[in-house]
């Protein structure tokens, strides 16, 4: 049962390997023998067009997101927990965010460059977008899921705000508040091939695949979205992992 | 409840074939004068914004051909997956598209006004990279081969091709030149009337006199300045930019010169003291350069490579870049809107083609003209791809095709 995780890609590899002899056309199905070299030689900078190696193009994609999403989470918790803690601010912010959490990062495209002009802003702004309603919404949640006797105990017992703050909510929003980060680490990380097709950029996985779509060259975009989805699984299992550490007691209070 | 959801999907279908019927596109009136009636049938002309979708839809056989700049009209013969059917300067009626007016060096009025030395060497610049590409084509050919795909291969199923024999085969289809002639501002001109018809422009081209048009279109005086520069041998150093100056460009061999000089920034620098010199000398695709003049440092410049044309006009209106290649279309309509850009040389003419699938009967122009009559006839009419809506391929292939008695239907 522990290996049977692997049973559906290992099918998946196969059936794409059956479909591309079936139906003979690299633009619909690439062969695995034109994708596998492009994986196996994530240092060589052959394969890619000349933009640079696979690696020096996911280095530069993490660190783009990786500062989007940290913006976004350092932006988007305060804002959380005051919603929150205050009813008054929670009405005050809440229509606004609801109008505008449905807008699609992709849609902010030609507002981010007239602001924030060609360069890394507007592309940490498109990630931002992804990453900020996730983290801000759980953050929300999580502190309002604060148990009431939690905080009732605390208030009879004589504590203060801030030690209800420090004690109190912000260790029992801490597990979902963590869900949100991994939920926005997430769509962040999706939103990489809309940040990176902003002109002015010439290197990254997302520009990658959408350079390799002008020529035509359909085992390169295989091979670019193996990579983001791999990069995506192994982040993910860090915030998994960290989750099961930490906050696994939430499974257990009742 | 039941009758109610029936409804409703009636209602949804309806308004469907409504709006469905009500935005089919209708011819405008007076579009490009044809000379003979528009009778044999219609052809369907898809844009793509861009070129990028063109070969994965030809390879999918969701279009028939399609009309591109260079390299993207080689991509199919070598992919297996088309023919090239003929390079725009070939295309009906014969003659009229002959040294068609394609890409031009564009800068904003402002910048021309407050730094002409800047824009006079960054000019200067372009005319030496296209004397030098045309003295040396294969090395250029492989310059941007570089530059596009870093002289990698292009892998099609079992087929690869070296980017750069790709290249030298799409080389000799372009030409390039600069010097804006009479002859060339009036072809510029015909874009305009062009793209009226379009009902492109609605601004201040939509009904501008031919000479009022060449005055918000053109300003060559840094051309001339360039050009007896270099005729003195001496290039004035102009006054050092504060801040960084950004260059567009499309990834096209269109725009070889751009490559070339910053490729070569050694020979232009030893031979010329202008140099366009990239900060990363090993990368492929540098994106931020040194302007170098007579040894002295005067502006730091980010190249910027755009999907089309109006897109990089969006960026010159937005002073995101300051000076643009592009095709002359988009800087007609940038200009009719409003945008503050004047055309100063031509970078090239022709370059463009047209490509049809591997198992189109069409071997020339007359039997593609009917294999389209006799698609339109069964009800099935031909799909040909262009990059957008007023781009040069556009205007030439709708004259082409209504001069050959057919006309146009968008979709």
């Amino acid at each position: 049962m522990r290996y049977l995780r692997f049973l559906l890609p290992i099918l998946l590899v196969i059936g794409w390997e059956v479909a591309s002899w079936v139906v003979n056309n690299p633009f619909i199905v690439p062969s695995l023998e034109t994708v596998i070299p492009i994986l196996l030689h994530p240092f060589s900078p052959e394969y890619t067009l000349g933009t640079g190696s696979m690696v020096e193009n996911a280095l530069i994609s993490i660190q783009r997101v990786g500062l989007g999403f940290l913006v976004a989470a350092v932006v988007a918790i305060p804002i959380g927990i005051l919603m929150g803690r205050s009813a008054f601010l929670n009405d005050f912010f809440d229509s606004t965010i609801e109008l505008l959490r449905p807008i699609p990062p992709l849609a902010w495209v030609p507002l981010a460059l007239a602001w924030f002009k060609i360069g890394l802003t507007s592309i940490v702004f498109i990630i931002f977008i992804g990453a900020f309603f996730p983290i801000l919404l759980n953050t929300v949640d999580g502190v309002k899921s604060v148990k009431k006797t939690w905080l009732e105990v605390a208030t009879t017992l004589g504590a203060k705000e801030q030690q209800i703050m420090t004690k109190v909510v912000l260790p029992g929003a801490a597990p979902t508040i963590w869900t949100g980060l991994r939920v926005g680490f997430g769509i962040a990380w999706m939103c990489v091939v809309a940040a990176e097709w902003l002109p002015g950029i010439s290197q990254g996985l997302g520009y990658l695949i959408l350079y390799a779509y002008n020529f035509g060259q359909t085992n390169l975009i295989i091979a670019g979205m193996v990579v983001i989805g791999v990069i995506g699984l192994l982040i993910d299992f860090v915030f998994k992992h960290v989750e099961k550490r930490w906050f696994s007691w939430r499974g257990l209070e009742r | 409840m039941k009758y109610s959801h029936v409804c409703a999907i009636i209602g949804v279908i309806l308004c469907a074939a409504l709006i469905a019927g009500c935005i089919t596109p209708t011819q405008p009136q007076g579009t490009p004068t044809p000379t003979v009636s528009p009778s044999g049938g219609d052809v369907i002309v898809t844009y793509t914004k861009g070129t990028g979708p063109m070969p994965t839809l030809l390879g999918t056989d969701q279009i028939d051909g399609y009309i591109a700049w260079q390299p993207f009209v080689e991509v199919p013969p070598m992919a297996g997956i088309g023919k090239i059917l003929l390079y725009s300067g070939d295309l009906p009626p014969q003659g009229k598209w002959k040294d068609h007016p394609c890409c031009v060096f564009t800068a904003n009025q402002k910048v021309i006004a407050q730094n002409p030395d800047l824009t006079n060497a960054l000019t200067a610049s372009m005319i030496l990279a296209t004397q030098y590409l045309e003295e040396h084509p294969e090395e250029s050919a492989e310059i941007v081969a570089d530059w596009l795909a870093g002289k990698g291969n292009f892998t099609y199923g079992e087929i690869s091709v070296s980017s750069v024999d790709v290249l030298k085969r799409a080389f000799p289809t372009v030409k390039f030149v600069n010097d804006p002639t009479d002859k060339w501002m009036d072809s510029n001109i015909e874009f305009v009337h062009a793209l009226r018809e379009l009902e492109v422009l609605t601004g201040s081209l939509k009904a501008s006199s031919d000479a009022d048009s060449k005055t918000i279109l053109f300003d060559t005086a840094p051309y001339n300045a360039a050009q007896s520069m270099i005729g003195a041998g001496k290039i004035t150093t102009p006054t050092p930019v504060k801040g960084s100056v950004g260059i567009g460009y499309l990834m096209s061999d269109h725009h070889a010169a751009l490559f070339v000089a910053i490729k070569k920034w050694e020979y232009f620098n030893d031979t010329y003291g202008i140099a366009i010199k990239p900060r990363d000398t090993a990368a492929s695709r540098p994106d931020i350069a040194d302007f170098i003049v007579n040894g002295e440092k005067v502006a730091e410049i980010k190249l910027i490579s755009g999907d089309a044309g109006p897109q990089l006009m969006q960026l010159m209106a937005t002073d995101n870049i300051q000076y643009a290649l592009v095709g002359n279309p988009p800087a007609i309509s940038a200009a009719d809107k409003g945008t503050p850009v004047k055309i100063i040389m031509s970078i090239n003419s022709e370059g463009s083609g047209v490509v049809v699938t591997e198992d189109s009967p069409a071997n020339d122009w007359n039997s593609f003209v009917a294999w389209a009559k006799e698609r339109s006839a069964a009800g099935k009419p031909l799909r040909i791809a262009a990059p957008g809506k007023g781009s040069i391929q556009d205007v030439m292939i709708r004259y082409s095709l209504e001069t050959s008695g057919l006309s146009i239907k968008e979709g």
